[in-house]
């Protein structure tokens, strides 16, 4: 009995049908049959099987197919002269579950199963379906019509590299991914892998579960096979294509050997720095780089940043960094505009931090406005939105209460890279150098810090100091110098009008004032 | 003839022969034993009637060449039973004073006792010895006749496989199929499987291939010195084996397994020797003339064994030639045509008629003898102005085609600069037309020749037809009164007011393997009508004015697989599982020939362009060729290792281009039958195969998401390798996945994940190509 159905799977799939299974379906509808009758049934059930397998073949090829389905079986049946096998579709394939072993009624069990405890029991899982439940909430989704596209596979010979064509490959590679979909489930010999992927698809799970009907006990090994077997049948191949850029090795080493040389920044090497930064500026084929440099640039000003940068060290980088960007922005032959999400935090960051070192925060705040003018003036074309946006920003940042002095010098800074327009909104008009001069003006005797000079230049930025204007100052007896005055008062502070009064500059105290008109 | 080991039922009681002398009882035990069953059961019955006529053991031997060859041991079995018959009390003695094999009384003499016999009447493993040692022995051969050898392996394989199942020895028919079919498996895997899959006796009796294998003779070819060495190992257990293996094939079970190889070779092969050299045969010859010929090719009527015909060649040379020439076209509709296009070429200035003109006229190739026009299928004596239109439009394309000449490629390094300039010259421009969001599958889709519209059959049981040009597809309304329309303007009122570019043909209730569109009105118009075949056994004709189905026509009671028109219309032939062909006219419902003699579905068909003959191809592994008239066969190809999937002719009739599920395309010459050449490189089914107008370029799209361009002209054969050398291997091995594509595979143009089903040439020479994209997720 045990030795009548020995047939390894490995090189045909005869022996599947075991003859316990006979047995069990015998005796689920109440006949007792001997081994010997079993299995000769079961032999004969696997060549029925087989022959409805091999019609169904024929169908699966016609219907130019590689995956054998239910309505293959069914039509096979049909021309078989045999009743197809109702309520079998391919789109919701029977499912298989373990039971647990049945062990209540020894006397009942087959005795042939019973020296082997492993035969676990398979039944098809039957989900009951409320029919409420089903018509309230599923919404049944009607499949998209069938369409057409159409394209050139080839012109001349040549296949074109338009998207609905396969990317071009190496032709070794090619040759593996050619091979692809005959994994799929026709090799070289196609009847074979019919049956190795018909077989053991979904349909042949229904025709199996169906003879061996309601009692399943012993299809155990015929399940199991076909469950394990349907497994790697089902998987799609693995063939997409990721379209993945690879970094050339020189690139790599370029890359490595750039950002050495720009950090950590000791003063000894400065000749490779300015070498390295030379190189930024002015290097064509970076572009491969570029996402890797801007995302090195925004992790590099994060780091000097977070650790409170107070050191002259993160000073330092912080500087090397913002020549680094204004490198990139420099660089003819990149295309940075994809990234300019991701330039702006790290020039922002610098310009705004609260604390940057002490040693270097104006020259920071001001290389960084700087290049944040460079890049307005380059790029704010394409982007209309751009300007007003850091506008919002930096207004944010100059006029809200509980900034620090150092972020106020940075967004007055800031204001300066934006431009004129940014200057007068920001400083003048919104009343930038009237709180920061209540603020922080110095007292008397101090030294004038950074944000006096910042808000001064700003200031400057309106009126640009020329050598050919007669720099004559405003007279407060002449009534409309007075009125200049007390408008540049009203509007700058006590502290501010009174240093650009102290510069005796009236057209300057007029432009602040919008006024360079009236001159 | 029937085997003697199925005439006679295994589990033959071993008491029919109570009344028998003890020295007969030993006689019949030998036979037995040595599974002369057939002999045993004469011995008996001339006992018991005291007749000795029998001679079945004289026909068995087909070959009178085998017969004299093996005479020394042939004598010994045979006689031993047509002797005996004549005087059975003293076989033993006669036996024995025979003397003079050796052998054979060392044989006897060691089943001289009972216990022996009976072994060795339920021993099988005489099946699993003989079959290891001719393997051995095979494999250990000359290599210059190891290609020669190998062909015999397996049907003693598959014999011996039978042969153990009908007795009733499952176990050792399982075990020996184990133990040697993954040696045979790389080229007849199909064949394989199917024998795996029968387990009892009663399978191999009501089993299709099993009792072709059991009842016809297998034909097998030999060079002569090749047969004289298989000869000598069968009598002697020596000749041809590796050196240094000394006697290794002697002893008591070598001889038992040899004896079994014996009767395989005696009742069920044929052998064709050849005084060729055997290096000189190529590879692709075995294909072609071993197997189980007899079946595959038609006999004529009344034929005995004697006169069967086993080499397809001899069966093509009889049949005589072939007219293979273009149609003759009509006299006057053919002035028509001058007329028209003169006419057309005064309005367009155009001094280039006379080249025209002489176009419409065709000739046939030098060699090729063109038709009459009393060999064509009758048609209407009248021509039409569609008929006009078409073959004016006919010459306007032939003018206007793309040439493309692959041949051009031959001598150019792919990489040079030159090559692109060349490749344009050579190869066609392919315009794919992807089908997407198809839910069960579409079997089947084509183009009209205007490229206006394209049909495409589904699973579903319904056809799509789509403009292609992105007109509105408009049917006629159904509430009109046929009195109502008396002229055209009153036509199109009738005509629906609303239509999509798209339209769904419903009348099928299975899925529809094939469509085609009517080829009456050329590429001058849209076509009027649209074929199609299903597996509910209907072909239909749609009209496309209508948008209706307007006949179903019935008569095969099976799936029909596939459905061609003939080149002029009118005629229209189907192609289905019930292994017949059938020729049908549009005005009748009834089928006007039927093309049988496939022993497998017909799979797929193919009107030759002079509309004189049909090609079918089928599961049966050949292909034929039915002269459409009288209905019989003039050709079959033999040579694919698969069934066949898809065919082409070639427009200048000359070609027949199959592809089978072997995954190669053969080539052959319609006119002699011979294979041309066998081409290699599809990695999975073949779906559809298109010859280029000028029938220098074949088009192959297949399951393996390719569409490739295949030299017809080209030498073909294995490529060079970079090294120079080529790898002409002894034998070609199907498994052989890497670089197994043949040199005259011009072009592969992959695919995203699109098998393609359709391809065809428009024309002008422009490629279309066709087939449904499978998602990644397919479930």
């Amino acid at each position: 009995m045990n030795n009548v159905k020995r047939k390894p799977t490995t090189t045909t799939h005869t022996g599947v049908y075991k003859a316990e299974s006979i047995k069990d379906v015998a005796e689920s509808l109440g006949i007792g049959i001997s081994d010997p009758v079993a299995t000769a049934l079961a032999s004969d059930v696997e060549y029925r099987i087989h022959q409805v397998v091999e019609e169904a073949a024929k169908f699966m090829r016609h219907g130019r197919r590689t995956t054998m389905t239910t309505a293959d079986i069914d039509h096979a049946l049909r021309v078989l002269n045999i009743e197809p096998l109702y309520g079998h579709t391919p789109h919701n394939p029977p499912s298989f579950r373990r039971a647990p072993p049945f062990m209540t009624h020894p006397s009942s069990m087959n005795p042939a199963n019973q020296n082997s405890a492993s035969s676990t029991v398979y039944f098809v899982e039957d989900e009951e379906l409320d029919f409420d439940r089903v018509l309230r909430e599923e919404k049944i989704a009607l499949p998209k019509g069938v369409s057409w596209t159409a394209h050139w596979l080839a012109v001349e010979g040549v296949q074109p590299l338009i998207p609905e064509n396969p990317p071009a490959i190496p032709r070794d590679t090619g040759e593996a991914h050619l091979e692809a979909p005959s994994m799929n489930g026709t090799t070289a010999i196609p009847m074979t892998t019919v049956h190795g992927s018909g077989l053991f698809a979904q349909p042949s799970g229904g025709l199996v579960s169906t003879i061996t009907s309601a009692s399943t006990v012993g299809a155990a090994g015929t399940a199991n096979a076909m469950v394990k077997k349907s497994t790697p049948t089902s998987a799609p191949p693995q063939s997409q294509n990721l379209v993945k850029q690879v970094l050339s090795r020189e690139l790599q080493l370029y890359y490595s050997r750039l950002t050495g040389s720009l950090l950590p920044p000791s003063t000894s090497d400065w000749t490779k720095r300015s070498a390295a930064l030379a190189s930024l500026r002015n290097d064509a084929g970076l572009q491969a780089l570029l996402p890797y440099l801007i995302r090195w640039v925004g992790e590099g000003v994060v780091g000097a940043l977070k650790e409170g940068a107070q050191s002259e060290n993160d000073g330092k980088i912080l500087e090397v960094l913002m020549d680094v960007i204004s490198a990139i922005l420099e660089n003819q032959t990149l295309f940075v505009e994809p990234y300019l999400h991701q330039l702006l935090p790290p020039l922002l960051s610098t310009l705004l931090h609260s604390s940057l070192p002490p040693t270097h925060s104006t020259q920071l705040r001001i290389s960084a406005s700087q290049t944040l003018s460079r890049l307005l003036t380059t790029h704010s074309t394409t982007y209309p939105s751009l300007s007003p946006r850091i506008m919002k920003t930096l207004l944010l940042a100059l006029i809200s209460p509980s900034k620090s002095k150092g972020s106020r010098e940075g967004a007055v800074w800031g204001l300066v890279g934006v431009g004129k327009e940014a200057v007068r909104k920001g400083v003048v008009e919104g009343g930038g150098a009237r709180v920061l001069g209540d603020e922080y003006a110095p007292k008397e005797g101090e030294q004038e810090d950074g944000l006096v000079k910042a808000v001064v230049s700003a200031l400057r930025v309106l009126h640009p100091r020329s050598e050919t204007d007669m720099n004559d100052g405003l007279d407060p007896d002449i009534p409309s110098d007075k009125q200049v005055i007390e408008q540049l008062e009203e509007v700058l502070g006590e502290y501010f009008a009174s240093k650009v009064l102290g510069e005796g500059d009236a057209a300057w105290a007029r432009a602040i004032l919008g006024k360079e008109e009236d001159v | 003839m029937t085997s003697p080991a199925a005439s006679s039922p295994p589990t033959q009681d071993p008491d029919p022969f109570h009344n028998v002398s003890p020295q007969e009882r030993a006689v019949l035990d030998y036979l037995r034993t040595r599974g002369y069953s057939a002999a045993e059961k004469a011995l008996l019955a001339s006992i018991e009637a005291a007749s000795s006529e029998e001679k079945e053991k004289a026909e068995t031997i087909a070959a009178e060449e085998l017969v004299k060859t093996l005479a020394v041991f042939t004598q010994d079995p045979s006689r031993s039973g047509t002797n005996a018959l004549k005087d059975s009390s003293n076989v033993l003695q006669e036996l024995n004073s025979l003397g003079t094999p050796a052998n054979l009384q060392n044989l006897i003499a060691s089943i001289g006792n009972v216990g022996a016999e009976e072994i060795l009447s339920l021993d099988p493993t005489d099946k699993q010895e003989g079959f290891r040692e001719l393997e051995t022995w095979v494999e250990g051969s000359l290599d210059m006749y190891r290609p020669e050898f190998r062909p015999i392996l397996f049907p003693i394989f598959c014999h011996f496989y039978l042969d153990l199942i009908q007795r009733g020895f499952k176990d050792a028919a399982l075990r020996f199929f184990r133990e040697f079919s993954p040696s045979l498996a790389p080229a007849h895997s199909n064949t394989l499987h199917h024998l795996s899959t029968l387990l009892l006796p009663a399978h191999v009796q009501s089993d299709e291939t099993a009792q072709h294998l059991l009842n016809e003779k297998y034909m097998i070819r030999m060079s002569r010195s090749g047969f004289s060495l298989l000869v000598g190992w069968l009598t002697e257990g020596v000749g041809g084996e590796a050196l240094g293996s000394g006697l290794g094939f002697s002893g008591e079970k070598g001889k038992r397994g040899r004896a079994a190889v014996m009767r395989v070779v005696n009742n069920h092969l044929r052998f064709d020797v050849t005084t060729t050299k055997s290096s000189a045969i190529s590879p692709s010859t075995w294909e072609e003339t071993t197997g189980l010929l007899s079946s595959l090719i038609p006999q004529p009527n009344g034929s005995s064994s004697a006169t069967k015909l086993f080499d397809p060649r001899a069966f093509n040379m009889s049949k005589g030639d072939l007219k293979l020439g273009p149609a003759p076209i009509n006299e006057e509709l053919r002035t028509e045509t001058e007329r028209v296009l003169r006419e057309q070429a005064m309005v367009e200035r155009d001094q280039s008629v006379q080249y025209d003109i002489a176009l419409t006229k065709p000739q046939p190739l030098p060699g090729q003898t063109a038709p009459a026009e009393s060999d064509l299928l009758p048609r209407p004596p009248h021509f039409k102005t569609v008929d006009v239109d078409r073959e004016v439009s006919a010459v306007r394309d032939a003018r206007r085609q793309i040439r493309l000449d692959p041949s051009v490629l031959n001598n150019v390094d792919p990489n040079s600069p030159q090559a692109s300039a060349v490749r344009a010259r050579a190869l066609p421009s392919i315009c794919a037309y992807t089908l997407h969001d198809v839910v069960e599958g579409a079997p089947c889709c084509t183009f009209s020749k205007d490229t206006s519209l394209m049909a495409v059959g589904f699973a579903e049981s319904y056809i799509r037809l789509w403009s292609l040009k992105g007109e509105k597809l408009r049917g006629m309304r159904s509430d009109f009164s046929a009195s109502q329309i008396r002229d055209p303007p009153s036509l199109r009122r009738v005509k629906e007011k609303k239509g999509s570019t798209t339209r769904k043909l419903i009348g099928h209730s299975g899925p529809v393997y094939s469509v085609a569109f009517d080829p009456v009105s050329g590429s001058a118009a849209p076509p009027k009508h649209l074929l199609s075949a299903s597996a509910d056994g209907t072909a239909r004709l749609w009209s496309l004015d209508t948008m209706t189905n307007v006949v179903a026509f019935r008569g095969h009671e099976n799936p029909i697989w596939d459905v061609k028109w003939s080149p002029m219309g009118i005629y229209f032939a189907t192609a289905s599982r019930d292994r017949t062909a059938r020729l049908w006219s549009t005005d009748r419902i009834n089928c006007l020939r039927i093309y049988a003699g496939h022993l497998g579905d017909v799979d797929c068909l193919q009107f030759h362009p002079n509309s004189l003959y049909l090609a079918t191809g089928s599961s049966d592994w050949t292909a034929r060729l039915w002269d459409v008239q009288r209905g019989s066969c003039v050709r079959v190809f033999i040579g694919h290792q698969g069934g066949i999937s898809s065919m082409a002719i070639s427009p200048d009739g000359r070609y027949l281009a199959s592809a089978g599920e072997d995954l190669t395309i053969n080539l052959w010459d319609i006119g002699s039958g011979k294979r041309i050449k066998k081409m290699t490189g599809h990695s999975a089914s073949v779906y559809s195969l298109a010859f280029s107008q000028e029938s220098s370029l074949l088009v192959s799209g297949g399951a393996d998401w390719t569409v490739r361009c295949w030299d017809v002209k080209g030498a073909g054969g294995p490529k060079a390798r970079e090294n120079g050398a080529t790898d002409s291997g002894i034998v070609q091995k199907y498994g052989e996945e890497n670089n197994n594509e043949t040199a005259d595979l011009v072009a592969t143009f992959p695919t995203k994940r699109t098998p393609i089903i359709n391809v065809q040439f428009t024309p002008r020479n422009l490629c279309l190509v066709g087939g449904v994209y499978q998602a990644p997720e397919t479930r």
